[in-house]
């Protein structure tokens, strides 16, 4: 990559809507949920926008930042699957009213599912909860952590969620990573 | 508290005024509309058991007879948002209309953006500028966590924000100021206050302001505001703007305000400032607020 190509500057680049094939094949949500939207690519980040007038100027944010294409799988994040998770059909999961308020806390939960391994849109009575990290029986909450819950656990234990954040990662199939 | 002495013969029923001071601030939320309607959220609200009390002049309002609502899952999934009461009025009175271009000189942390975001319905753009790196992490993430859209952030200096290549249907410059409405907040604020310092932010907000009228196109509308009951900073900053643009008079049924000064340390000012708006924290049980709304002369390009 040259030193002055707009990925190492920084900036927002327009993107086409071909990546809305990915939700397509992850969660089953269709283009048209897209429609109306803009997108930007910056660095290993993807952001939406509502279509609309954009002056030519430097910005720090384009609408939302919707997807992190930096590690393999790409992940969804959280704030994008409160818009457009609604439309999923498919790796989903919908938590009762305990485990959401556990998935709130940001907690690993014990869940058996259909889904595959991989993020998830996660549910409650209808509701988008936000992104989980699914594989083997295990949800990882991904709701990051100024949007969490008070919780009564222990830094300790907060650790030991990271660790099984990672385990999980580790079991996930090869072209899943 | 000294320094409020100086608004003695300002501010009706001082001695109510100085009492409240003493008394901490209600909570209170605005409902955001972009993830839930009204009666949806206030049906969550009955079903957890939480108590609120709607303001008099917004819908949306709500005040929240609790500690720490900020940990309320309704606020940390986007459904409501905590937010002064008083900073509730500012996008009222700016008025934005679905598909406009708007712009928040001084955004962060995005109450406001986001709630003229939520009158646009998600349609048109509003850009949010804020000049400090530190301040853009928690603009950005209100407005994730709001559903916002429409909203791009800049960073410039906002007496600098480039006038081309596009001009604004409106502008809100909620400025930086002394806060001294801000007292009930938690005590402090007052003891940086002084007569240099509020001229130092009056040079400041003036030149904000002035840039924001050029950044309007011809006709549209400006609105200034603070939290602070300084004149320097409020009246004498409205007036020095008034050959580029006219002052149009602020009224919220329900919401009692009091009419801008017109004389200040034995100078009279031109006398269109009593068409801004000072709001009391003794009067509506609130902090203190100024609001002026400005409409740029057709003729100043």
């Amino acid at each position: 990559m040259s030193p002055s190509s707009s990925r190492t500057r920084n900036i927002f680049e327009p993107l086409d809507t071909s990546f809305v094939d990915l939700w397509g094949e992850r969660f089953g949500i269709p283009s048209s949920a897209f429609a109306g939207f803009t997108f930007f690519r910056k660095a290993n980040s993807v952001w939406a926008a509502n279509e609309a007038i954009l002056p030519r100027l430097s910005y720090e944010a384009i609408g939302m930042r919707i997807m992190n294409l930096k590690d393999r799988p790409w992940k969804p994040t959280t704030s994008a699957l409160q818009v457009f998770g609604r439309h999923a059909t498919r790796n989903l999961i919908h938590l009762d009213s305990a485990n959401s308020r556990s998935f709130m806390e940001g907690k690993t939960l014990a869940i058996e599912s259909d889904s595959e391994s991989g993020y998830v849109v996660v549910f409650y009575r209808g509701e988008v909860l936000g992104c989980g990290l699914y594989s083997h029986g295990k949800l990882v909450s991904q709701i990051p952590k100024e949007r969490r819950m008070a919780s009564s656990k222990n830094g300790a234990e907060e650790s030991a969620d990271q660790n099984a954040k990672d385990e999980v990662a580790s079991e996930m199939p090869i072209d899943m990573r | 508290m000294e320094w409020l002495e100086r608004y003695r013969d300002l501010i009706p029923d001082f001695d109510g005024f100085r009492a409240v001071q003493s008394q901490a601030l209600p909570s209170s939320c605005r409902i955001n509309t972009l993830k839930i309607e009204r009666c949806a959220l206030l049906d969550r609200f009955a079903e957890n058991g939480i108590d609120y009390q709607s303001f008099n002049w917004y819908p949306l309002g709500l005040k929240l007879d609790m500690e720490s609502p900020g940990k309320l899952v309704e606020n940390l999934s986007g459904f409501i948002h905590i937010q002064e009461e008083l900073s509730m009025v500012p996008p009222l009175v700016l008025d934005p209309q679905p598909g406009e271009l708007v712009l928040d000189l001084c955004a962060s942390p995005g109450s406001k953006t986001c709630q003229i975001s939520q009158m646009m319905k998600n349609l048109g753009r509003v850009i949010a500028n804020e000049p400090s790196l530190a301040r853009i992490a928690p603009l950005r993430s209100n407005c994730e966590r709001l559903g916002v859209m429409n909203v791009a952030i800049t960073r410039y200096d906002g007496r600098r924000f480039p006038s081309r290549p596009v001009q604004f249907d409106r502008v809100l410059v909620d400025a930086p100021c002394s806060s001294e409405g801000r007292e009930r907040r938690g005590p402090g604020v007052l003891c940086k206050s002084s007569s240099k310092r509020s001229m130092d932010l009056h040079r400041l907000q003036a030149d904000l302001l002035r840039n924001a009228i050029r950044l309007t196109k011809p006709g549209g509308i400006v609105v200034y505001s603070t939290c602070t009951y300084a004149p320097e900073e409020n009246e004498l900053v409205i007036e020095s703007v008034l050959e580029t643009a006219r002052l149009e008079r602020i009224s919220i049924p329900g919401l009692l305000a009091c009419p801008g000064i017109t004389e200040w340390g034995g100078i009279n000012l031109n006398h269109e400032v009593e068409k801004t708006a000072r709001y009391y924290p003794h009067l509506n049980d609130t902090g203190g607020f100024f609001v002026a709304k400005l409409i740029k002369n057709q003729e100043y390009i």
